[in-house]
């Protein structure tokens, strides 16, 4: 019988809980618009189009808790359409610029108005203005696995001497998802790949099947994986685990191989938004002056330098071709050369970013699903959900995963460097402290619940490992570097105040409108002794 | 897969990025000026870390972005009624240790007010110095040896490089006065750095291909780039050096 490679796609959709109904516009909101309509919406269109193709596929996307929330708040919502419609108004002012001024790319134009104003039309006509529904849709008709991963995105390692806390993100986060998709979830992707011994056990409690490591960890672990990272392996407790093939990922994630660098491809960083004078493009950038990408985005990658040829889509499509052919046959090459060293079907497991594509790899959904029609019409690879391989290979090796994660060095550097490890003293003393509040006040009702519960969501809030990666990485930091200051302060204000039995009800009000993620948070989540409450959907 | 790609800019994106960034007199520089002046910066920016794999790690990709430079916070969210800023450190002796990696582990620590003045009040000169225990397993964890880091008052923090794998360490915080006694402060959690099988059995690796294959293949990229990691660089590196001998 002919071999067979399955492939595991799993994509985590994540953004940062950023929402500030205060200002009528506010710039990193925009990180969720620019997710929502150059990944999302192009995204659920293109699985919608291959359902209704008859192609078989088998997807795993993974949707943070603060994502899912912001994809249902109402003020969001509203504020997505004036975006839409912003840069709908702009695509029609191109066309007459480039018409009169820059006839080369007034088809490219167009290309980017057509597809803001098709995704205005399902946003509204199909989704009534909640996504989710598109995602829950694909997941009952067999097409999606949906997961979910830590409430806030916290890097857990970095916590694991409070297991209160990775509680509360772990259980926090299946409450969320069960809210959202009425299914708990059965999977759950590690924020950043970030494991240590033992998290399998707070998985556990909340009955997830199985969840993904980074590449090296079954190396690195004190007993050889038998069968390398081409099948899952079973932690001591019986969950789990599938280690991401580097080797492949690569192909697609990677500045110096990757196949987004072909030089046909859309360059990213070429924007009207930079490349237009202020008097032209100032309404549809932010005050004062603050150039930002629009999207409308009119050369290829060509090379080096700044002498950029024209993007144009036809020669795009045609290297689309030739990566989902040459990814498959590095997938087959891969399967024949491991045929005679397993006695099982490969299975490789591909852990991506959901904004990879679309968003920075403008082609990416297009490769996407030109390789899942492909797998589909022939045989020897077949995309599949880690779920639907534990239905045919229950029993796997046992072995103990070794600490990981798939930032830069492997472990936790990024999320504890030099410029960043100072948040930790803050974040440890508030968990501390949000604990002992939860010991000391348990079960309040009224006011003091609604207090409790506000500072629960901020230091929970604060835990996100999108700070830190941001501070790290140089980009935001004086957002990043406030929105923990913040966060902690606001919890410094609720411990301070419950130390004197007293509740300051103008901050409340005026936090709870600010970060009212997670509307139905118990606070005594945070409680060490406390039984869970257990949801059952 | 896309870093800031400096050389893709135009004349104009670059001169407003430069400007942003504080650079000097960017009209007088031409593009030729502009790109290696940014590179310089972007470069010294992302030195602090990252090796041959580093620009294959998702973590090195920009993410939440919509803008090349970083503004000044346009909106000043600002803080709500009530909130201070928080401490330099809390009132209490204590000392955390946070593993960052199989090689390296950040101690940080506070001394509590009233600690401090208790020790002040003895009226003899006195420092402060970290002692690192290395742990391992014989039956139970016990203490095989240790050193010490001498720390100043103001000190709040440190990077320990820990010299071992596959054993735990702890870190206590003491104060040592000029007669020579010593006086423990505060005790760190035990961590655990990790150590993998294959590095005491480099043998297997290089007599079976399969095995080789089997976990290599993963591993490193078309290109041959090996996924980034310190401990995976040391197995490799010892095969090397045994295949060639």
């Amino acid at each position: 019988m002919k071999r067979k490679n399955y492939i595991g796609l799993i994509l985590n959709a994540h953004m940062p809980y950023v929402r500030h109904p205060e200002y009528p516009r506010f710039l990193e909101e925009d990180w969720l618009f620019e997710a929502i309509s150059e990944t999302y919406l192009p995204l659920l269109r293109m699985f919608r189009r291959l359902r209704g193709d008859g192609v078989k596929f088998r997807v795993t996307i993974s949707l943070s808790p603060t994502l899912c929330t912001m994809l249902s708040d109402p003020i969001l919502q509203g504020r997505f359409t004036n975006y839409l419609r912003l840069h709908q108004k702009l695509g029609e002012k191109e066309l007459v610029r480039c018409a009169a001024e820059a006839p080369e790319s007034l088809s490219l134009a167009r290309m980017y108005l057509d597809e803001i104003t098709q995704n205005l039309e399902d946003y509204f006509e199909i989704y009534q203005c909640n996504i989710l529904e598109g995602f829950k849709d694909l997941e009952d008709s067999g097409h999606l696995d949906l997961i979910t991963t830590a409430a806030t995105h916290a890097y857990l390692p970095l916590f694991s001497q409070y297991p209160t806390a990775i509680e509360a993100q772990i259980e926090l986060a299946i409450q969320t998802h069960i809210n959202h998709f009425k299914r708990r979830p059965k999977g759950f992707w590690l924020p950043e790949c970030g494991y240590f011994p033992g998290l399998e056990e707070y998985l556990q409690k909340e009955e997830i099947a199985y969840f993904q490591l980074a590449a090296q960890s079954l190396a690195l672990a004190q007993e050889p994986a038998k069968y390398g990272n081409y099948a899952p392996i079973s932690c001591p407790n019986g969950v789990h685990a599938f280690a991401r093939d580097f080797n492949l990922t690569s192909l697609v994630w990677s500045n110096q191989e990757g196949y987004p660098a072909d030089p046909n491809y859309r360059e990213f960083y070429r924007d009207i938004g930079y490349d237009l004078p202020l008097d032209y493009i100032g309404p549809y950038i932010h005050e004062p002056e603050v150039r930002v990408f629009t999207g409308f985005k009119y050369h290829a990658i060509t090379g080096k330098g700044d002498q950029k040829n024209i993007y144009r889509p036809e020669l795009a499509a045609r290297k689309v071709l030739e990566h989902t052919e040459n990814f498959l046959y590095e997938v087959e090459k891969k399967g024949r050369k491991l045929a005679p060293l397993i006695d099982r079907d490969p299975f490789y497991t591909l852990a991506f970013d959901t904004e990879l594509f679309g968003h920075w790899w403008f082609e990416g959904i297009a490769w996407l699903e030109s390789l899942l029609r492909k797998a589909d019409q022939g045989e020897s690879v077949v995309f599949e959900t880690p779920t639907d391989y534990l239905r045919r290979y229950p029993d796997n090796q046992e072995l103990q995963p070794a600490l990981s994660s798939w930032g830069e060095g492997g472990y936790s550097d990024v999320w504890a460097s030099g410029s960043n490890v100072w948040i930790y003293r803050h974040l440890h003393k508030a968990i501390e402290r949000m604990e002992e509040l939860s010991v000391r006040f348990p079960n309040q009702s009224s006011l003091k619940q609604r207090f409790l519960n506000q500072a629960a969501r901020e230091v929970l809030l604060a835990m996100s490992s999108d700070w830190p990666f941001i501070i790290h990485n140089g980009t935001f930091v004086t957002y990043a570097e406030s929105r923990i200051k913040d966060h902690l302060g606001n919890f410094n204000v609720v411990y301070e105040n419950m130390c004197k039995n007293a509740v300051n009800t103008e901050w409340l009000v005026k936090a709870e409108k600010r970060n009212i993620v997670f509307p139905d948070i118990d606070y005594n989540i945070f409680n060490p002794d406390s039984d869970r409450i257990r949801y059952n959907g | 897969m896309i870093t800031v790609n400096i050389d893709a800019l135009s004349i104009s994106e670059l001169r407003y990025i430069a400007k942003k960034e504080g650079i000097d007199d960017v009209k007088l520089m031409d593009r030729e000026d502009l790109v290696e002046t940014l590179k310089e910066l972007y470069e010294e920016r992302m030195s602090t870390f990252g090796g041959e794999g580093a620009s294959y790690s998702p973590s090195t990709q920009p993410r939440f972005m919509n803008t090349i430079v970083e503004h000044e916070l346009l909106n000043s969210v600002g803080p709500l009624p009530g909130v201070e800023p928080l401490p330099d450190f809390y009132p209490e002796t204590r000392i955390y240790l946070l593993l960052k990696d199989p090689y390296w582990a950040h101690a940080y620590w506070s001394i509590c007010p009233t600690d401090l003045q208790r020790l002040e009040h003895k009226e003899v000169p006195f420092e402060f110095f970290l002692r690192v225990s290395i742990l391992k397993e014989n039956s139970q964890l016990v203490e095989v040896d240790s050193f010490d880091i001498d720390v100043s008052r103001e000190d709040t923090s440190w990077n320990i490089n820990l010299p071992e794998r596959g054993c735990s360490y702890l870190v206590s915080l003491f104060y040592r006065d000029e007669k020579g006694n010593n006086g423990l402060l505060s005790q760190s959690e035990k961590v655990f750095t990790p150590r993998c099988y294959w590095m005491d059995h480099l043998d297997k690796l290089q007599k079976d291909r399969a095995c080789f294959t089997l976990l290599t293949s993963s591993l490193v990229t078309k290109g041959g780039v090996m996924v980034e990691n310190p401990l995976l660089k040391e197995v490799a590196d010892k095969l090397d050096t045994w295949m060639d001998n």
